[in-house]
């Protein structure tokens, strides 16, 4: 209680001092906090856009249809599997692809013709709300197809404008027909952005002669906090044959991405804290290096040198703590702040991207307990490691020469 | 995709191949040959213009169909084939001119540019693909034939010529070995190399009968060689040719008219 009341007293000794160094710690500190709450929300927003508007948590598809998607491999019962997902607690859909070219006018472009189940697929995905303009597939209107942005300039197609496919279907014959543009997806990934075209799956089924079957079955947990692993393994074992992934599997860059961001926080939390570190050390060495002649004194009537480091420790966590508030509070106003009003970078980065997948043009942050705990915990570390020298040099001190110190 | 396409207008083409071979007048004299007879094979199957009509089988694991179709050319650069069978395509017409391809869709009743995303895909199903049909006409521009063998083989005199791709030519194919019959210089193999100079495809003539005023092979067969049970075959019924035909027979809007 003394030590406490003795380093009080030091820290508000030199206030000057005291406050830029706090200042110091408390603004570094706040700038951790805003950047881990802005990267969890990009990181946050791209496992979105990959899982919820087009993978799902888990795949199924026919053994090699992955290395070589061919329009004859095709999942043989998926209404056995639907059904026995759907009892198992899953959410699931059926999908079909297909390639091909769609033409507007004198330009066309090569497209990934997408058969959607559309009772389903609202389950899995939300794709279905992902629409920039106009409207999503609708069962009654099976002539309606949904574009990707990008293949909408391409094409010079608008809502409401024909469009034509033409590919070849199961039985070699051309596949042609001609469809109304729905709607237009917002940025979901390279792939559906440039070349997606989604038809219902009566209509694909038409058009390229595929009665039977399915190219995908998208799964989706009901609770996504549950473990993936078991999870796909207990898919695993309702379509045995088949090949199953979960989404980590098929985007193994963006699950890296995901994973290797909580080091790269660390990282750049300790770079940011270094240029922190000597500033402390800095102000806790002149601390120590004026009242030398007093430290000396307080050795020679028989304070132990561990009381001297206490001391010093008791006033560096002072500090820390009351810099700890401030960049407390201040980070978690603002990272609350861009939560719901997210920085706009549509005119900056449109249709960006990272490893294929779309990054949103609003940047939100998302303000989880770790964006906050680890600047803060952090801080405290740093702190006391740099503040480690000068408790030293002050607890060894000889009194004798310490108190003729001039 | 635009396989129907791509089969039958190559099939016109390739029966029709090694198009008009021009001759520097500085070149080698066995160039000079080489370029020559390819020529003369080249006239004798397309003329200044022809009309034809035949049928095509295409064998793949997933299908076989059977179509029947009618085309014309001018000159090396206008193509034009129609479907008459199956009922389901009847009416598929393509048009190439120069080195684009349209397609004209009955059921839409729109034409289409095929874009080059398509060049590589199937023509009708077959195992030609669009870029068959617009490359055909530019073997002399991307290929310097010289000849490899002339001799007996298989009981025939044969002359074999092998075309090399010329260094920035934009072709698919490593190498073509031709082998065409000395006497009347009919076709009667051709071997398509890839890059990795490995046999891609295998293009066979057989049934030399006559056939438009003169002997020529009615079949023709492609298979290729990662799919040896795969085939397309290409039979011709009837052939005409230098007879009447303008350049507007070949536009786009006479596409729709037929």
């Amino acid at each position: 209680m003394r030590t406490l009341k003795i380093a009080s007293r030091n820290v508000f000794r030199n206030w000057h001092r005291t406050l830029v160094t706090t200042a110091a710690m408390g603004f570094a500190g706040f700038i951790m906090i805003l950047f881990a709450s802005l990267m969890e929300g990009l990181l946050q927003g791209s496992e979105r856009n990959a899982v919820s508007m087009d993978l799902g948590d888990i795949q199924i598809h026919a053994p090699d249809y992955r290395e070589d998607p061919d329009l004859y491999k095709v999942i043989s019962d998926p209404d056995r599997i639907l059904a026995d997902l759907k009892k198992a607690g899953f959410h699931a859909a059926k999908r079909l692809y297909g390639f091909g070219l769609a033409a507007s006018g004198a330009t066309s472009a090569g497209v990934q013709l997408r058969g959607i189940d559309l009772s389903n697929e609202s389950d899995v995905t939300q794709i279905n709300r992902h629409v920039l303009k106009g409207k999503w597939l609708e069962e009654s209107d099976p002539s309606g197809v949904v574009i990707g942005r990008k293949l909408a300039r391409t094409l010079g197609v608008d809502i409401g404008d024909e469009l034509i496919f033409v590919g070849q279907a199961t039985d070699g014959s051309m596949a042609n027909d001609i469809y109304t543009v729905k709607g237009i997806l917002k940025s979901v990934g390279e792939e559906v952005d440039r070349a997606g075209l989604y038809m219902q799956d009566s209509a694909f089924r038409e058009l390229m002669v595929l009665p039977e079957g399915a190219h995908e079955i998208a799964v989706m947990r009901p609770d996504r906090s549950t473990d993936l692993i078991a999870a796909t393994s207990k898919v695993a074992d309702i379509a045995p044959g088949c090949e199953t992934l979960n989404w980590r599997e098929l985007m193994p860059v963006i699950a890296r991405i995901l994973d290797l961001a909580d080091s790269q926080m660390i990282i750049m939390v300790i770079i940011t804290y270094t240029a922190v570190a000597m500033l402390v050390l800095n102000a806790m060495l002149m601390t120590v290096f004026e009242r030398i002649r007093e430290l000396g004194i307080m050795k020679a009537v028989g304070v132990k040198p561990w009381q001297i480091m206490m001391l010093v420790y008791a006033e560096t966590f002072m500090q820390v703590l009351a810099a700890s508030i401030i960049a407390g509070v201040s980070g978690i106003a603002l990272s609350r702040y861009f939560e719901h009003n997210g920085i706009d970078l549509s005119s900056l980065a449109e249709g960006a991207s990272f490893g294929g997948v779309a990054v949103d043009p609003i940047w939100r942050a998302h303000l989880t307990a770790e964006s906050v705990a680890v600047p803060i915990v952090f801080l405290f570390i740093i702190a006391f490691l740099s503040v480690l020298y000068p408790a030293i040099k002050a607890a060894v001190i000889q009194p004798v020469r310490a108190i003729h110190h001039r | 995709m635009l396989r129907v396409f791509t089969a039958t207008v190559s099939l016109i083409l390739i029966l029709v191949f090694p198009v008009a071979w021009s001759s520097g007048e500085d070149e080698d004299p066995s160039v000079a040959r080489a370029k020559k007879i390819l020529r003369e094979v080249d006239d004798m199957w397309r003329g200044t213009s022809s009309h034809s009509v035949l049928t095509m089988q295409v064998k793949t694991v997933h299908y076989t169909r059977d179509m029947r179709m009618e085309g014309w050319s001018l000159g090396k650069d206008m193509t034009l084939v129609r479907i008459l069978s199956p009922l389901k395509d009847k009416g598929l017409s393509t048009l190439k001119s120069g080195n684009d391809i349209y397609s004209y869709l009955p059921k839409t009743d729109r034409t289409i540019k095929l874009s080059s995303h398509m060049m590589m895909s199937s023509w009708m199903g077959s195992h030609f693909t669009n870029d068959d049909l617009v490359k055909e006409s530019r073997m002399e521009e991307d290929y310097d034939p010289t000849i490899s063998y002339e001799g007996i083989r298989d009981g025939q005199e044969v002359i074999e010529f092998t075309l090399i791709p010329k260094p920035d030519a934009p072709v698919v194919w490593g190498k073509i070995v031709a082998t065409v019959l000395a006497d009347g210089y009919m076709p009667v193999k051709y071997l398509y190399y890839d890059e990795d100079m490995l046999i891609s495809r295998t293009m066979t003539f057989s049934r030399f009968e006559m056939l438009g005023e003169r002997i020529r092979p009615k079949v023709m067969r492609v298979v290729p060689s990662d799919k040896p049970e795969e085939y397309t075959e290409l039979v011709y019924e009837e052939l005409e040719l230098d007879i009447d035909l303008d350049e507007d027979f070949f536009s786009i809007s006479s596409l729709k008219r037929m």
